[in-house]
């Protein structure tokens, strides 16, 4: 950077963001070229291999264990999705106001995402544990079950319990990105609607949702999109199983890629992922987009 | 100026910042409320209470990692809290398992991410927000398009890749993977510093004699250290606990991240499990992430505010 303002201004822009570059280029868009290229072979993990055009993609779509992975991410992210945005709506609208405490509240109800799921996940397989954990202990204190739950065994009380976990740890971002959307509302806004005889609750439906319409789509975006993505916690609470019950499509090519050794099948199924997901995310970027025009 | 993505609230922080006043702040809605007892009340019982569902989980696997093994593996009594030992964390980082070298391995691992992230992120960001060159919009799509892009749908090219030259089994090889899913949203942040400071800063700087290494390091430094605070946060925070990459580049031991070790300590791939042991890993593994935050959370506000966030 001993490159005067002397020097071609331009070339030097340029310049500064090759390392940028070359690491998006090489970690990012020569994988994805590669990836085309790998499903379209039989690749093992060691061994020659060969080219074999859409056979992986047509195997995969009569692979009982690919479409249920498929079919489990969709309802999990369908049964999480809906009360991450409700509970979120609901915190957001608890710590709106700069009453005292809410700072505290908001860094509390955060603090779940800011952990992270791996660390929950260790921490859950702990306290799911029969007779043990503290959740069986406090449902049996409750005379709801009798403790024993061996909830990370059987198919729906590992679903359950997974379910649970994200809940708890995602409701605190979508709050956090709709208190961003809230605070930018002029309050004359509310003023005037309550002057017009409007009860809170009308407020809320006419004035705050429309106006929230962004940052609505943006948070609901990221949690389907992190659904999508599950991994940590089903490999950490269940591995999957029992059987393949439980294994998510991230899952499943993890497992069919680095355990069954099967690359270019794992490659093809990965490659719907990629395209689903690029899918929402251009959702997310034409969002972004908006904000960025309005703004500037 | 103004190319912000922020909503108002983060962008009137950041412009005062800038040292250009914007409009006043507006108020959130519902301020109106507060007057009234039973309102106060009913909100600090829902505050409290919501309180304990989000920290009480935290709070109790920290209070057991103080706990013997076997009194986690045995059904709770009262008198559990009669035996509180450092028992657990002794034999973590003693003889046997070496928590530490696995500490250590995930903290080199985030922290260079976090310092490279952040160098890169920064050049870039003066590069597109400074400068004018052909082809400029090609390249700032082709970084952000990453943010569409899942590591987790490219992992098997990805570790193919790595494995030909020689990066997997390697904390470099993780770290620069680490990095490269970490830019798109840092140069993102540090595209917006540039372009949220008056340019008039810079051109009496450069009357002055000033070169570019200059500007960036001391006049400008106060006002980037924010972009670079928030940068810095995000890659640390993705790093230090990451799963699904580290699980599958890093397959020999010594080289195994805090994450992959207490796996192993789950699956009981070194004989019988202790859960006591893994409590007491999963709190080592939490106390960076709060203090971080905790400190550093008007940071880490501003960035989710910029709209973009880490898959």
């Amino acid at each position: 950077m001993a490159a005067k303002n002397v020097t071609k201004p331009g070339r030097l822009g340029f310049a500064l963001t090759v390392p940028s570059l070359v690491l998006v280029l090489a970690l990012v868009i020569l994988p994805l070229i590669y990836a085309v290229y790998i499903s379209m072979t039989n690749f093992p993990l060691v061994g020659a291999y060969h080219f074999v055009g859409l056979a992986n993609y047509t195997a995969l779509a009569g692979n009982s264990q690919f479409l249920h992975a498929i079919l489990l991410t969709v309802v999990y992210t369908a049964i999480v999705t809906g009360p991450i945005f409700v509970i979120g709506y609901g915190l957001a609208m608890l710590t709106r106001s700069n009453r005292r405490g809410s700072t505290v509240f908001r860094t509390l109800f955060f603090l779940p995402y800011i952990v992270g799921l791996t660390v929950e996940s260790f921490i859950f397989y702990v306290e799911l544990q029969p007779n043990s954990g503290a959740v069986n202990f406090a449902l049996k204190e409750l005379g709801l079950t009798n403790g024993a739950t061996a909830w990370l065994v059987h198919t729906i009380p590992g679903m359950t319990a997974i379910c649970l976990l994200v809940i708890w740890f995602g409701s605190g971002l979508t709050m956090v990105l709709l208190l961003g959307g809230m605070q930018g509302i002029p309050r004359e806004l509310y003023e005037a609607a309550y002057i017009d005889g409007a009860s809170r609750w009308r407020a809320e439906l006419r004035v705050t949702l429309p106006l929230l319409r962004q940052s609505i789509a943006l948070s609901l975006i990221l949690s389907v999109i992190g659904s999508f993505l599950a991994f940590n916690q089903f490999q950490i609470l269940t591995q999957g199983g029992p059987g393949t019950s439980t294994t998510p499509i991230v899952l499943w090519i993890y497992q069919v890629a680095f355990e069954q050794g099967l690359i270019g099948k794992a490659t093809a199924g990965a490659m719907l992922l990629v395209v689903v997901v690029a899918i929402i995310s251009a959702g997310q970027f034409l969002l972004l987009r908006d904000r960025d025009a309005r703004a500037s | 100026m103004t190319n912000t993505l922020a909503p108002a609230s983060a962008r009137d922080r950041g412009a005062s910042r800038a040292g250009s006043g914007r409009g006043p702040r507006s108020r959130p809605p519902g301020s109106r409320e507060g007057r009234g007892g039973g309102r106060g009340l009913a909100y600090a019982t829902a505050g409290i209470l919501l309180s304990l569902v989000f920290v009480l989980p935290l709070a109790w696997a920290l209070i057991q990692s103080f706990e013997p093994g076997s009194d986690i593996a045995a059904v709770p009594s009262a008198k559990d809290f009669g035996h509180l030992t450092f028992a657990n964390y002794a034999g973590l980082f003693g003889h046997g398992n070496s928590i530490g070298h696995y500490v250590l391995n995930s903290f080199e691992v985030a922290l260079g991410t976090a310092l490279v992230t952040a160098i890169v992120a920064l050049l870039a960001g003066y590069g597109f927000g400074r400068f004018r060159f052909r082809g400029q919009g090609v390249v700032f799509g082709v970084i952000l398009v990453t943010l569409m892009i899942p590591f987790q749908a490219i992992l098997t090219p990805l570790f193919l890749e790595l494995n030909q030259v020689h990066l997997t089994n390697s904390l470099v090889g993780l770290a620069l993977f680490y990095v490269t899913f970490n830019l798109p949203f840092g140069v993102f942040i540090m595209r917006n510093t540039f372009l949220q400071i008056p340019a008039e800063l810079e051109d009496a700087a450069f009357v002055d004699g000033a070169g570019h290494w200059v500007m960036v390091t001391r006049v400008l430094r106060p006002l980037v250290l924010p972009g670079v605070a928030t940068t810095v946060l995000y890659a640390f925070l993705f790093s230090w606990t990451e799963f699904l990459g580290s699980l599958t580049f890093i397959t020999s031991q010594k080289s195994f991240t805090l994450p992959v070790e207490l796996f192993n300590l789950e699956v009981g791939t070194y004989g019988q499990v202790n859960l006591g042991y893994l409590v007491a890993g999963a709190v080592i593994a939490m106390i960076p992430c709060v203090v971080l935050y905790v400190s550093l959370q008007r940071y880490y506000v501003q960035g989710l505010m910029s709209g973009s966030l880490k898959g």
